[in-house]
């Protein structure tokens, strides 16, 4: 095999789910009556969101060779924190600010910091007391949704301050703020794995934790902010979760995880650590999304949606050992 | 020549109950080629982590440009101007050539006072460094996972040879390498050393000992069992001494 069509070959590889996705919507556009439609667009673009932001995070711990399960129950709980503070029905306590605009960054701390809080604790134990990552993040993701389950004694918050709301309904060509949060988000990110030497430290320290450790990179600092940031930026996935609802509920957002997880395998990451990057993980937010859209157009009965999902997580990480093999024949 | 870079000072590593290091006494000068001789289990390898940061001695005390040294990681060995090459290499072939060559001090530029990575420059560095060096791989550009073993090599060579340092430790660095690289990398140890850099280079193969090195010093059973000028040395007298035959200006082998 010659460098070039290998080289072809393995940016094939690198790019797989961009082909999936324009592969995917151009068939769902040929097949699906009303797909094609800039409403629907926009709207795969805004239903994934939340998915998308939460995917970060998981993206950044599994690059730097670990994982976080606990995303999903930070999100809720941030999102809870923010329902109760803030909204005015339900459990909600109804906190005013004056100026109104206090309320955003307010609440914005609230949760990214609730996030970060949790993230630093998983990050601690994984990184200093050297426990497994996917049991202390799995016990994260039991005890973190107890606690929304504990504050809210199982009722919810409505009625979100519309200072805050605000994010849902004010539209940029036709896309709610809320939805270039998140793609503000990937950009800020992809940059950031790419371009800084933080992030280039993750993607080694993934591949070759010791090799990074001798060469005098700081790995036990460098992964526990990988922790903080994943945590923080659930939080925030959490903060437009509250937004999208206009509330919490204490089961809100379950069964996201396994979405995340889901978009951020297609997306290209490897669950082995140091191979990834995070525009391909958002053409995977965007491949689930329109997967997504596609079921409710064509009326399926949205008890099969999990049956799809699950079958998407098990045909992600095959996609995942099919391309480690190839990769392997290639070089 | 004369002026000590590093001196070692009855150096104890114990491993539970398992005495690895029963006090290692030895120095290196500046400029100096020491080859680190002995039989697998001699201790060579944990007395290397020892001066590289990755251990901790049990007791014994260091002086590094004769002021008392213990790197508590390798960052602070490296810090003080310590390199280490392992034997198993030490690369990341997740990513490229140039990442790896820039491990950990990577050149950045500030924007609005965050650093980004100055890719352009130090590509060209890597170039430059490797192509000097005589190397030859294909693109800066490639993921090392697709470089062979000696290409690794070299690029983990290449590495220390450009950072230099004040001591490179080198921990059988030709274990993967065929005759033209070896024959390379022990010119570029000689470069390295002219330079004024301490070079200690552990090695199973007394020819290459021989070729590259002023001393040569033996560990048998955690204690120096030779510390011996090349010149005045043999390589059959220095089998004898890694296997214990004779003690040859041996310390205290096998009777405390």
């Amino acid at each position: 095999m010659t460098p070039r069509t290998r080289k072809s070959l393995e940016s094939v590889l690198d790019n797989l789910v961009w082909f999936m996705l324009i592969v995917v919507l151009a068939l769902f556009s040929a097949l699906i009556p009303n797909y094609f439609q800039i409403g629907i667009f926009t709207n795969i673009i805004e239903a994934s969101s939340v998915l998308g932001v939460m995917s970060i995070g998981l993206a950044l711990v599994i690059i730097a060779g670990h994982m976080d399960l606990s995303v999903e129950s930070v999100a809720a709980l941030a999102a809870m924190a923010v329902g109760i503070l803030f909204c005015s029905a339900g459990i909600g306590m109804g906190i005013k600010l004056s100026p109104q605009w206090l309320m955003i960054p307010a609440s914005l701390l609230v949760a990214c910091g609730i996030g970060a809080l949790i993230g630093l604790f998983n990050g601690f134990l994984v990184v200093k007391l050297k426990m497994s990552a996917f049991i202390i993040t799995l016990a994260s993701f039991i005890w973190v949704r107890g606690i929304v389950l504990a504050v809210s004694g199982g009722r919810s918050a409505q009625d979100l301050d519309p200072a805050i709301r605000w994010f849902a309904i004010e539209r940029v060509a036709g896309i709610p703020l809320s939805a270039w949060i998140a793609i503000a988000c990937f950009v800020v990110f992809s940059v950031l794995m790419a371009k800084t030497p933080f992030g280039r430290h993750l993607v080694m320290i993934g591949g070759n934790e010791t090799a990074a450790y001798r060469a005098g990179i700081r790995v036990t600092r460098n992964l526990i902010i990988a922790f903080v940031l994943a945590g923080a930026i659930a939080g925030l996935a959490g903060w437009l979760l509250a937004i999208r609802t206009s509330g919490a509920t204490a089961n809100l957002g379950v069964g996201l995880l396994f979405n995340a997880f889901a978009a951020v395998v297609i997306g290209g990451v490897s669950l082995k650590g140091g191979v990834g990057a995070l525009p391909g993980v958002y053409a995977g937010v965007l491949l689930l999304s329109s997967i997504n859209t596609a079921i409710n157009l064509m009326g399926l009965p949205a008890n099969y949606t999990q049956v799809i999902h699950g079958f998407l997580v098990l045909a992600a990480v095959l996609l995942d050992t099919f391309k480690q093999r190839l990769r392997q024949r290639l070089a | 020549m004369t002026e000590k870079l590093l001196v070692l000072n009855d150096i104890r590593k114990n491993f539970g109950a398992i005495e690895a290091l029963k006090g290692i006494s030895f120095s290196i000068g500046k400029g100096e080629v020491v080859a680190l001789l002995g039989d697998n289990g001699a201790g060579k390898s944990t007395l290397v982590k020892i001066i590289s940061g990755g251990l901790q001695p049990t007791s014994g005390q260091m002086l590094f440009e004769g002021e008392e040294f213990e790197a508590k990681t390798p960052a602070e060995a490296k810090a003080a101007g310590i390199e280490t090459v392992y034997q198993d290499l030490s690369l990341c072939t997740n990513v490229d050539v140039v990442a790896n060559f820039f491990m950990g001090r990577e050149i950045t530029r500030k924007i609005a006072g965050i650093p980004f990575l100055d890719e352009r420059a130090m590509e060209e560095i890597t170039t430059k460094a490797l192509t000097s060096a005589g190397t030859r791989i294909p693109s800066m550009r490639t993921k090392v996972e697709h470089l062979s073993g000696g290409q690794r090599q070299a690029i983990e060579l290449n590495r220390f040879a450009h950072w230099g340092g004040k001591l490179l430790l080198l921990d059988e660095p030709f274990a993967a390498l065929g005759v033209e690289q070896t024959r390379r990398g022990l010119d570029m140890i000689r470069h390295v050393a002219s330079q004024g850099i301490g070079v200690v280079i552990i090695t199973h193969i007394m020819q290459q000992a021989f070729q590259v090195a002023d001393r040569i010093v033996v560990i048998r059973h955690g204690v120096v069992a030779g510390d011996v000028d090349r010149t005045k040395t043999s390589p059959d007298a220095v089998i004898e001494m890694i296997t214990g035959q004779t003690l040859t200006g041996a310390g205290p082998v096998g009777k405390q």
